[in-house]
């Protein structure tokens, strides 16, 4: 128990602790989605030469407010046959644990709200419970583009999990630690995990953007083939709770890709005052997290949409083995050079180049055999 | 105190989720449910002290299991059934098999005592060990067993090509 401040009872003190902490991880919640929807819009306009919103508001900063407020204001609809009781559970069920998630991520020294030693497994374990929820929007919809989009994430995200957890795997192997206090204090000044393990990077980065049903991975929600997936029968805030979970999302893993990578909350001046050094490190690691979230905007906006047995065997063919060589070339190095973390780093920077370069020839060979089937096809059909 | 009241919850929530998943006509939410009953026995990991077995707990049972029985619940065509499972002929049979394990059960876990409640947060070392080194053939084995189903699975459904 501890004690609160002001005199206060320690146990009214811990109740009262928990709704702050509560209040302050939705009030970033949401407050995120909408900067998130606003950057988004603009970085689309930029890049396909627009002015993006431009009316309501300076620069149009107050369209996502507007909007927020509509999507508050609309009627709850929910179709007849629809699952009553699932279809009400569902976006909370997708909400809940990213929302959970921002208990461990460390802000600044002393910013987090628990210092869990298992938090990095914590937060893969949230993230893996977002696909419950929306499995059963799909199903509860009553729509069969609705069950097509929960089924397929279902697939994708179980089989983007395993690359993804097995890139985390190489970061703790380096580290040492699964507490995320200990991931950031191993990585002082200029000597981060990204110069070390760069090719584990490149891996989740790929899964996270699958994870968090990022474009070139959005095909659960897609709307041009799947009105939207399970999205369909979702109006009003219902539909407004879904997305800020995956904005959410999308800060979870960018925060974790700038935690295990990048250092966390470390930065120049730091440690110059007691007070306003940590506010400093929430500077650093905010502006860190938030640069990987407009990388994931630039991509929405540059690459278009995978399709599905492309996404699987992308990821079974291609990630999975690369995430296992990776793994197992470090646990051999760590093993055998316990005190140096040079030879990881050669040795991944060296896989990393070769798997780029050989992307290629993948692609080639691919198209090669995909000729090849069709031809043979084509020649039974005549 | 908080902690017995934690306790007082989860067991609650796992038997009340536990006779729905028999009792329910809706077999999926038969499945929800049954989450719910794997994500209370992961608090009981928690408060037992033992996080690791707890997040493993949530994520493989209720992040990975779960959905893949929804996903089997989909593919199976569905009726409305006018009673649940549990009044059907079998039951006095299956009480009559059932009963002599469940009271051994019991009285083997009331002749505890001693609170087994480790450290917090102190079993990821033990579970390693336990897991990669005094137990590590029988894991070798398990794995290579599941592995031989999940090839067997995918030679059964193949699609011939040609």
């Amino acid at each position: 128990m501890v004690p609160g401040p002001f005199g206060l009872d320690p146990v009214l003190w811990a109740v009262l602790r928990l709704v702050i902490a509560v209040a302050l991880a939705a009030g970033l919640v949401f407050n995120g989605a909408l900067a998130q929807i606003y950057l988004e819009r603009k970085i689309q306009a930029i890049i396909q030469d627009r002015t993006g919103p431009m009316h309501t508001g300076p620069y149009g900063l107050l369209q996502t407010f507007a909007d927020a407020i509509k999507l508050l204001g609309k009627e709850d609809i929910r179709a007849r046959l629809t699952d009553h009781w699932f279809f009400l559970a569902a976006p909370a069920i997708v909400f809940a644990p990213m929302l959970a998630s921002y208990v461990v991520i460390p802000f600044a020294p002393g910013v987090m709200g628990a210092d869990l030693n298992v938090g990095l497994l914590y937060l893969t374990t949230l993230g893996s419970m977002t696909v419950l929820g929306i499995v059963i929007a799909g199903w509860a919809s009553n729509n069969k583009y609705s069950l097509i989009g929960g089924l397929r994430s279902a697939g994708q995200l179980i089989s983007y999990e395993v690359p993804q957890i097995v890139s985390l795997v190489t970061v703790v192997l380096v580290v040492g630690s699964l507490s995320m206090t200990a991931i950031v204090g191993s990585q002082p000044g200029l000597q981060v995990n990204a110069l070390i393990i760069p090719l584990a990077f490149v891996t989740y980065f790929i899964a996270g953007l699958a994870e968090t049903n990022r474009v070139p991975f959005d095909l659960p929600e897609a709307e041009s083939e799947l009105v939207a997936g399970f999205l369909t029968e979702y109006s009003g805030m219902r539909w407004g709770l879904f997305f800020v979970a995956e904005y959410g999302e999308v800060t979870v893993v960018s925060s974790i890709i700038a935690t295990l990578w990048f250092g966390g909350w470390h930065g120049p001046f730091t440690d110059v005052h007691p007070l306003l050094g940590p506010a400093l490190g929430v500077l650093w690691f905010t502006l860190k997290t938030y640069f990987f979230v407009l990388v994931f905007m630039w991509i929405r906006a540059t690459l278009p949409r995978f399709r599905i047995d492309q996404l699987m065997s992308f990821c079974w063919k291609f990630l999975i083995p690369v995430t296992l060589v990776n793994l197992l070339v470090t646990a051999i190095l760590v093993l055998a050079f316990p005190t140096s973390l040079v030879p990881v780093a050669i040795a991944n920077w060296i896989l990393l180049f070769v798997f780029a370069a050989s992307i290629p020839f993948l692609q080639r060979r691919r198209l090669v055999s995909l000729r090849a089937r069709l031809a043979a096809r084509e020649h039974a059909v005549a | 105190m908080i902690e017995a009241a934690f306790f007082a919850l989860l067991v609650i929530g796992m038997v009340g989720a536990g006779a729905g998943v028999v009792l329910l006509n809706r077999i999926t939410g038969a499945a929800l449910l049954m989450a719910f009953t794997f994500l209370c026995n992961a608090g009981m990991f928690l408060l037992l002290g033992a996080e690791t077995i707890a997040m493993f707990q949530v994520l493989i049972y209720v992040g990975a299991i779960t959905v893949l029985i929804l996903y089997g619940v989909m593919f199976t065509p569905q009726r409305d059934r006018p009673y649940a499972l549990f009044f059907q002929k079998q039951t006095p049979l299956a009480a009559l098999f059932v009963a002599p394990i469940a009271i051994a059960v019991a009285v083997f876990s009331f002749s505890f005592r001693d609170s087994t409640a480790g450290p917090k947060g102190a079993d990821l070392a033990p579970l390693a060990t336990s897991v990669f080194r005094d137990f590590a053939f029988p894991f070798e084995v398990a794995s290579v067993l599941l592995l031989a189903a999940m090839v067997g699975a995918i030679v059964l459904v193949k699609r011939e090509d040609e």
